[in-house]
């Protein structure tokens, strides 16, 4: 291995597991003295092309508080058939299907490069997957046709044996009844008034549950009980029917005064598709698909009323305590999340409008739910349709992206306990020896729940080091850490991914170089983002940036070399490097600021950075910037507004937004028509190759970012100018000379500025 | 056989509203991929800004043309690999105009095919939806790139390639839905029946022959590559 950055990366290749340290520091106090957490950030079902799964069942330690699964770190005496767990020491007798094995004739969960391996479990009826649809008439006959067209088209991406539902609302909510025959027929509720589960399913008549998974013969197509195959059938069978339903829909008839809002009941609407799957198909993998084009205005989990005179809440209404309906909307969807995630069933949010709909209070059924949100302005726009495709994408094996109902289990060796979790999962409350007092994110358990995921979604894991001081690992040994992840493939099948990882103590003291070498400032600084932003959610804004700026003087402090009192002689060695610049971006982004933005965007782009894997959160904290020129390649240039020069074109890439910009002389080289003339062909090259990188960057990307093509001078140049660090500004513009970049119009603070504080703190012997 | 093109995307209805990929297009991306854009430089410890590296000289911005194409080589996108080309590309050109009746005739004997083994009113739904396919023709409301389309898949059909002929069905769906909606979901149902009824005959050439093959697995020592 030559250098730390391509161990790494080897490990999140194979692994999907990123360590925010390489080298573990050895005591609970040398480890709190780190200031960043022991953590990681884990991709648990990261595609891996190059392994197939193996159809067999792992073998479990017997030590029945440890069942850590056999794995390459565990010793094992092919001679008596014996292997020691490593996590616990417990001996195993291997099972009888073993006894062929020898140093020769290993099964493949002991072979090193097999630290991460999936399972297919034969055992249990394999269920089909559920779509079902609840679907805002609300909306103008142009985007409902649209939405009508992409659910149509839908109907050919799923696969062809899933079974579908459909649920419309408006002022009323309607569950329709799936058949094969002509007629159509719903059953109509009242928006106005919630209802139990039970109740839901005795006016549905679905008097009782479907018939349980254990009855059915595996491998054999199960037959659904009559009394929810009326909401929700196979594809295949109803496809033309249920084509036909979505295109006779029409929008909702109830009358619309003038200064109203339309009556929406979506809390009524989520209420029922929530207790109707409940009651017909626990623990299977299911998805609910909200399309909703505005705010839910009346009944339980109404957001604001329907007196257009009144706007929705803004971040002021809320500062103030004067979001009249916010607590009691938001009680009512986490209700219902929290018991989605029970069931097992994730609820996605597709919410298009040009005005905010109710993500803030709505949020918690994405997130914990482990389901999608999407936000855009309008069904009839390509954001909204290719996001939409993009869900039901598949994989090199033709296998869809999606998988469902995942929990999670962390074990640890003893010198270690998991402390938490921050991502699109709930706790499943399991204590156990492993799990530490404190807690860091979601704590208190070593299982957490995943209901829906994709193989990007990305957890944050904190550890504590628990080892006494008095009490030093051995040279040379090493902690470990399994990660088990069950879930529902695609297919329908059920899998287990084991993913066992070790990393070797250090003593700070006398080895404090090894572990700073093994920093990883990038996963560092998502999983201290991660923490930040999971505060926010809770506490005042301005103490979370004064916590985060804590943290970053103590590690400039612990980590930096400096002469006391000295700010001129700071430096950070190569694997410190970039972190005080993420910590600067981060400060100022949509995750931890609010101004500017509504809490739906807020909550949208929160809900992004919980779940998406290192690369894409880096550019959600820090944008990516590339410039292109006649003077050689593209090449990525500093983030910061001298690198907004006349003869360049900028190509930025904040995840949410794609920008491209070109300079002044650009923009007056284009306007003369010079890309039309055949002696300037190159430089209708250099205006296509961002064009054409931009195009890579859309097409992988979910959820499909907005996308803007602006010059100098442009309004919409200020996305870019808003992003970089104002190194120049309207202040200090003669000190840096005219020609140098861009000034920015501002007074918030530049990376230079943020620096010179963080150094003076850093070498003060005040702190 | 999809299409690979690129269109704007709604720039009426969305703010800033992305490009729109064709099914072709998408289903490419899951392929190799260039070096995707990720590099970032590190500022300066002190925080200032490198002297800009802009061959720009001091004074009022230049008004003269961009060097001609002689004097400076194309920039390569900054991908390793060169940039796929995005642009409509050339579909072949039939002789002549297609024919309604060349997509409809086959779809018609594969729905007869599967009269008596698929249910009467399953046949009769696909069978109206045949006729509103053979009325939005006739009546001159189907673009060209879907008749076309619709060709190739009826080809697909007739040489029970069912799997090809459903994905053009999907890439018919997903980039020319407000043409095809009402009628193309019996068209994807005829495949499916088809499909079925194929390989019911075919299982039954085979029972004598066919014996229940146990997924025999070994656990624990697998041959894994």
């Amino acid at each position: 291995m030559a250098t730390y950055l391509e161990f790494i990366q080897q490990n999140e290749e194979r692994d999907g597991v990123r360590f925010s340290w390489n080298v573990w520091p050895s005591s609970r106090l040398e480890a709190t003295r780190m200031v960043v957490p022991l953590a990681c950030l884990l991709t648990p079902l990261k595609e891996r092309p190059d392994l197939p799964p193996v159809q067999y069942e792992p073998v479990l330690c017997s030590r029945t508080t440890c069942k850590a699964i056999l794995n390459p770190l565990c010793q094992v005496d092919y001679r008596a058939k014996l292997w020691a767990c490593n996590f616990c020491f417990q001996r195993n007798q291997f099972p009888p299907a073993y006894t062929g094995i020898s140093e020769v004739n290993q099964p493949a969960e002991l072979m090193p490069q097999f630290s991460t391996i999936e399972y297919v479990i034969q055992r249990g009826a394999q269920s089909p997957l559920i779509f079902l649809y609840v679907v805002d008439t609300c909306l103008e006959e142009d985007d409902l046709q649209a939405l009508k067209e992409s659910l149509q088209m839908s109907l050919s991406l799923l696969p062809p044996d899933a079974l579908v539902g459909l649920i419309t609302f408006g002022r009323m909510v309607q569950v329709h009844e799936l058949s094969c025959e002509g007629i159509s027929k719903s059953y109509v509720f009242r928006g106005t008034k919630d209802l139990t589960a039970k109740q839901i399913q005795d006016m549905l008549g679905l008097t009782k549950p479907a018939m349980p998974m254990q009855q059915a013969r595996p491998g054999q197509p199960q037959e659904q009980p009559f009394v929810s195959g009326r909401f929700l059938q196979p594809i295949h069978k109803i496809d033309m029917n249920l084509t036909d339903l979505l295109g006779e829909l029409q929008r909702d008839p109830w009358p619309v005064t003038q200064g109203k809002r339309p009556l929406r009941s979506t809390g009524v609407a989520l209420s029922i598709a929530v207790g109707l799957l409940e009651g017909t198909f626990p623990n299977t993998g299911a998805r609910i698909m909200l399309f909703t084009g505005g705010p839910p205005t009346q009944g339980p989990g109404m957001v604001v009323g329907d007196e257009l005179k009144v706007p929705i809440r803004s971040w002021h209404d809320i500062e103030k305590d004067n979001a009249r309906f916010m607590k009691k909307a938001t009680k009512h969807y986490e209700m219902l999340a929290n018991r989605t995630a029970t069931n097992g069933h994730c609820i996605d949010i597709y919410a298009c409008a040009l005005d905010q709909t109710g993500l803030l209070e709505m949020k918690c059924c994405a997130n914990l739910t482990g389901g999608h949100m999407v936000m855009g302005d309008s069904f009839n726009t390509s954001l909204f349709k290719q996001t939409f495709q993009r869900i039901f994408s598949k994989d090199f094996n033709g296998d869809f992206r999606m998988a469902f109902g995942a929990t999670l289990e962390v074990k640890t060796s003893r010198e270690l306990k998991v402390a938490g979790a921050i991502g699109p999962c709930v706790s499943l409350n399991v204590k156990g020896p492993c799990v530490s007092e404190n807690e860091l994110g979601v704590g208190g358990s070593s299982q957490w729940k995943i209901c829906g995921l994709d193989p990007t979604s990305t957890l944050g894991i904190y550890f504590e080091v628990v080892n006494q001081h008095s009490a030093p690992v051995p040279q040379g040994g090493r902690g470990a850490v399994q990660f088990v992840t069950q879930y529902q493939h695609s297919s329908t099948q059920r899998r287990i991914r084991v993913t066992t990882i070790a990393r070797n103590w250090a003593d700070a003291q006398s080895q404090l170089r090894h572990i700073e070498a093994a920093f990883d400032q990038e996963a560092a600084a998502v999983l201290m983002a991660r923490l930040g932003v999971f505060r926010a959610e809770s506490e005042e804004g301005p103490d979370v940036l004064r916590w985060l700026d804590r943290q970053l003087i103590r590690l400039c402090q612990k980590f930096g070399q400096y002469n006391k009192e000295d700010p001129t002689s700071f430096r950070l060695s190569d694997s410190f490097s970039l972190y005080p610049q993420f910590m600067f971006h981060l400060r100022r982004s949509p995750f931890l600021q609010v101004f500017n933005n509504s809490p739906d965007e807020s909550s949208y782009y929160r809900h992004h950075f919980a779940r998406q894997d290192l690369t894409q959160s880096l550019i959600m904290i820090q944008p990516i910037l590339y410039s292109y020129s006649f003077h050689g390649p593209p090449e990525p240039v500093l983030l910061d507004s001298s690198s907004i020069l006349a003869d360049r074109i900028l190509l930025m890439d904040t995840f949410f937004q794609i920008v491209i910009y070109l300079g002044e002389t650009i923009a007056q080289w284009r306007k003369a028509g010079y890309q039309d003339m055949p002696e300037y062909e190159n430089f209708k090259h250099l205006l296509q190759a961002p064009l054409d990188d931009a195009q890579e960057i859309l097409q992988a990307r979910f959820p499909m970012p907005r996308y803007i093509n602006t010059e100098h001078g442009g309004s919409q140049a200020r996305f870019l100018l808003s992003k970089v660090n104002p190194s120049q500004t309207h202040n200090n513009l003669y000190a840096w000379g005219q020609e140098t970049g861009a000034p920015i119009l501002t007074d918030d603070v530049s990376l230079q500025v943020f620096m010179d504080h963080l150094k003076k703190l850093a070498v003060s012997s005040a702190c | 056989m999809a299409e690979l093109y690129v269109k704007p995307g709604n720039k009426e209805r969305g703010w800033n509203d992305p490009p729109q990929f064709s099914y072709g297009l998408q289903a490419l991306a899951g392929g190799p991929k260039r070096t995707p854009l990720t590099k970032r430089v590190a500022a300066p410890q002190d925080g200032s800004p490198r002297v800009p590296t802009s061959q720009t000289s001091p004074g009022p911005p230049p008004v003269g043309p961009p060097p001609p194409s002689d004097k400076a080589s194309r920039p390569p996108p900054a991908g390793s690999h060169p940039a796929s080309s995005v642009g409509p590309t050339n579909f072949p050109v039939f002789e002549s105009e297609t024919l309604l009746e060349d997509v409809l005739k086959p779809l018609e004997e594969a729905l007869e095919d599967c009269r008596g083994h698929t249910k009467k009113q399953v046949c009769d739904d696909i069978s109206r939806r045949l006729g509103l396919l053979r009325e939005q023709w006739a009546g001159g409301k189907l673009s060209v790139p879907v008749k076309k389309r619709m060709v190739l898949l009826v080809q697909e059909l007739s040489s029970h390639q069912w799997d090809a002929a459903d994905d053009i069905h999907r890439s018919l769906m997903v980039d020319h839905v407000t043409e095809v909606s009402q009628w193309m979901v019996g068209v994807k149902r005829l495949i499916a029946e088809k499909r079925n009824l194929s390989s019911e005959e075919q299982s039954n050439e085979e029972k004598s022959t066919a014996t229940a093959e146990e997924n025999q697995t070994v656990p624990g020592v697998q041959e894994v590559p």
